[in-house]
């Protein structure tokens, strides 16, 4: 056979590769599988995830691992790609043989992974990206579980803060113009309209914009007096300059795409403009959260908690990874569906919640575990991001 | 009317970074009839390595100045690499891919020394804005669109009075028969491509304090100073100038009057409706190749 015909039958026999099904291939193993961005702008949420994990399961593999043998983990670059996400969940689930998937930083990706998760039918937990669709995706059985904030919910806990501070009722959203930022929008406006204030203005940006004076103009001439985010870091940091620059200071209140270095980008402009969290390391800490930050440190080299890059995925991971770890062993072994089906037995007293139970089958939208009762606002405060309690900003709330 | 000042105001600060992209190309193609599409990663080049060299403990204007040094030397040895083993046949385009893979392994690289955030650059001029008849700008935003007429009017000067610039302009004329007359072709194309990363990595630089350093920050710069360059008419220095600051204005008016959204849709009709109406852009002379 020439070398031609052999490439072309090579081609051709490819896809039955993706076709066999999962039920055919060999026994999962102890180990649990991320597609995450560990390059590119978003580095910085595929490390917390790592770091997080990794802890975890050095916890539990010190006890002596689940069902007996030591839990792996192991991590594929996806650079907020969708396609790269969907090649790495193959991956995870058909050459690793992972149990369970942990999601990455992008929703774009998440949202991508619905499908390859549903064909091959592997429990999939999300730790970061909070987009709704993702999660609440309308399949069943829904093997999409999240221990992570959910925009809906984030949209609701924003509004309720803007609600306590606005004076005049009326507010304004700024977001981005991705699979993330439009995500929120269908979310933020229902928020508002349930809690009766007006939404006055809704502009929106690209991402690497460098000035949005019109977008702070229009929102100031409409009278909002808080500005919510749907943002990131170098972004957000535009925004809050031509606020600036156009004389307009509302309250601004941001999701966690703001989290990251937006203290050091704005310097004082930053001050008082508050995030929402699902945890942070910065302040005074818990017991837990001292052990949990002095392995961090020792593990990673870091010396202050202000070095790490979105807490919030640490924390997330640090908890999914016990609540899958129990899953397994209720579940007996190393099965997709029935590890499935044993995450929704799992109670679990968290470093971010208290999980009683994680998930709940009968309500499609408790495929989230962490409830936004839990949900952490945290402030910039000279360059650094505390707990809003631990600021002067939390008393005059 | 304050509204309108301000959309005039932020769009000269962001049209004047067109501008100064925009002139790089025109020195490139006037030398070399072949552009440095990582001519947007020479901006970042000037940004990252300022920023690295504040962090590094350098004094700012020290860490500015060795920062656009590296930039104008990155695009010498960009064109000695990976341009001009690729520009010996007529109408090959080899350097284009060459020049783009470089801006893509540059910025690969720069992300993985940098880090993926964006990082600030101290600079004075964006400690506080001024107020102009109510409208809000930074100074360094004033400065940028300034020195993009500065510069064109010293690289105007440089073409017509000295004896490298009217070199730059015979090789431009006539490859062959400016080396007949005995200028080093590849002397000056060199030269060009070192003063064209002179603007990048300036333009880098100027910009920094105002939308931040990060390793993807020229890939549109980049390509807007591109199609500015274009639209002005790549063979005109003022062309290119005024083409750029007129282009950001236009996009700050599109986003005040129309919305965010629609920006690059209108400003992309409206070069494909000038190269249409103007195939060689609105001030740009029509070239003849001879074959």
């Amino acid at each position: 056979m020439d070398a031609h015909k052999y490439l072309r039958r090579l081609f051709l026999a490819a896809p039955l590769a993706f076709t066999i099904p999962g039920a055919a291939l060999a026994q999962q193993e102890p180990c649990i599988g991320n597609s995450a961005a560990i390059t590119g702008p978003a580095a910085f949420g595929g490390q917390a995830i790592k770091m997080g994990a990794e802890i975890a399961i050095e916890e539990i593999n010190a006890k002596g691992g689940v069902l007996g043998k030591p839990l792996r983990f192991v991590q594929y670059d996806d650079a907020g790609a969708p396609p790269r996400g969907v090649d790495n969940t193959r991956r995870i689930a058909l050459a690793d043989k992972c149990v369970v998937i942990l999601g990455g930083y992008h929703s774009t990706v998440s949202v991508a992974q619905v499908e390859p998760v549903h064909a091959i039918g592997i429990p999939f937990v999300g730790v970061l990206a909070a987009n709704t669709q993702a999660i609440e995706n309308g399949r069943s059985p829904n093997y999409m579980f999240r221990v992570s904030a959910k925009d809906k919910w984030v949209a609701r806990f924003l509004v309720e803060q803007a609600s306590k501070v606005s004076k005049t009722g009326k507010i304004a959203f700024f977001y981005e113009n991705t699979g993330w930022g439009n995500g929120a929008v269908p979310d933020v406006k229902a928020a508002i309209a349930k809690a009766g204030k007006e939404l006055v203005a809704t502009e929106t940006f690209n991402w690497n914009d460098q000035d949005m004076t019109p977008q702070a103009i229009r929102a100031r001439d409409a009278g909002a007096d808080v500005a919510l985010f749907w943002a990131l870091d170098r972004e957000g940091n535009q925004l809050v300059r031509s606020m600036d620059k156009v004389g307009y200071k509302p309250t601004v209140i941001g999701a966690w795409g703001i989290a990251g270095n937006l203290g050091e980008l704005a310097g004082p402009l930053a001050n008082g403009v508050e995030v929402v969290q699902t945890y942070s390391f910065m302040g005074e800490l818990d017991p837990r959260g001292q052990a949990l930050w002095q392995k961090i440190q020792a593990k990673y080299g870091l010396k202050d908690p202000s070095q790490i890059k979105m807490g919030s995925g640490i924390a997330n991971a640090y908890d999914a990874i016990h609540i899958v770890a129990q899953a397994i062993e209720k579940a007996g072994a190393y099965d997709w569906k029935k590890v499935r089906e044993a995450l929704y037995q799992v109670k679990y007293d968290g470093l971010v919640a208290k999980y009683d139970p994680a998930f709940d089958a009968a309500d499609p939208e408790r495929q989230d575990a962490i409830l936004p009762s839990y949900y952490k606002l945290t402030v910039w405060s000279d360059g650094k991001l505390l707990p809003i309690a631990q600021t002067p900003y939390g008393k005059t709330n | 009317m304050t509204t309108a000042l301000q959309y005039t105001l932020s769009g000269l600060a962001i049209g004047g970074i067109y501008a100064l992209v925009a002139l790089g190309f025109h020195v490139m193609w006037s030398a070399a009839k072949a552009v440095n599409f990582a001519h947007g990663d020479t901006l970042m080049i000037g940004a990252v390595l300022a920023v690295m060299g504040v962090d590094a403990g350098l004094p700012l204007p020290l860490a500015c100045l060795l920062a656009i040094l590296a930039g104008a030397l990155f695009g010498v040895a960009l064109e000695r690499f990976a341009v001009r083993p690729f520009i010996g046949a007529n109408a090959s385009i080899g350097w284009m891919l060459t020049t783009i893979a470089v801006g893509i392994m540059a910025e690969s690289l720069a992300t993985m020394q940098f880090g993926g955030f964006s990082r600030p650059l101290p600079s004075p001029g964006v400690a506080g804005a001024v107020s102009i008849l109510g409208a809000g700008v930074y100074p360094q935003e004033l400065v940028i669109p300034a020195v993009a007429v500065l510069a064109m009017v010293g690289l105007h000067l440089m073409q017509r009075r000295t004896l490298v610039g009217r070199a730059m302009q015979a090789v431009a004329h006539n490859r062959q028969a400016a080396a007949l007359m005995g200028i080093d072709v590849d002397r000056i194309v060199m030269l060009s491509f070192g003063l064209a990363a002179l603007f990048g990595a300036g333009a880098g630089v100027l910009v920094a304090p105002v939308i931040q350093a990060s390793a993807n920050m020229g890939v549109l710069l980049g390509l807007k100073g591109f199609a500015v360059a274009i639209i002005g008419g790549i063979t005109s220095g003022p062309g290119v100038v005024v083409a750029g600051l007129a282009f950001g204005v236009m996009e700050k008016f599109v986003e005040g009057y129309v919305s965010t959204s629609a920006r690059e849709i209108v400003g992309f009709s409206a070069m494909i409706l000038i190269l249409l109406a103007f195939p060689q852009g609105l001030f740009g002379r029509r070239e003849i190749f001879k074959v």
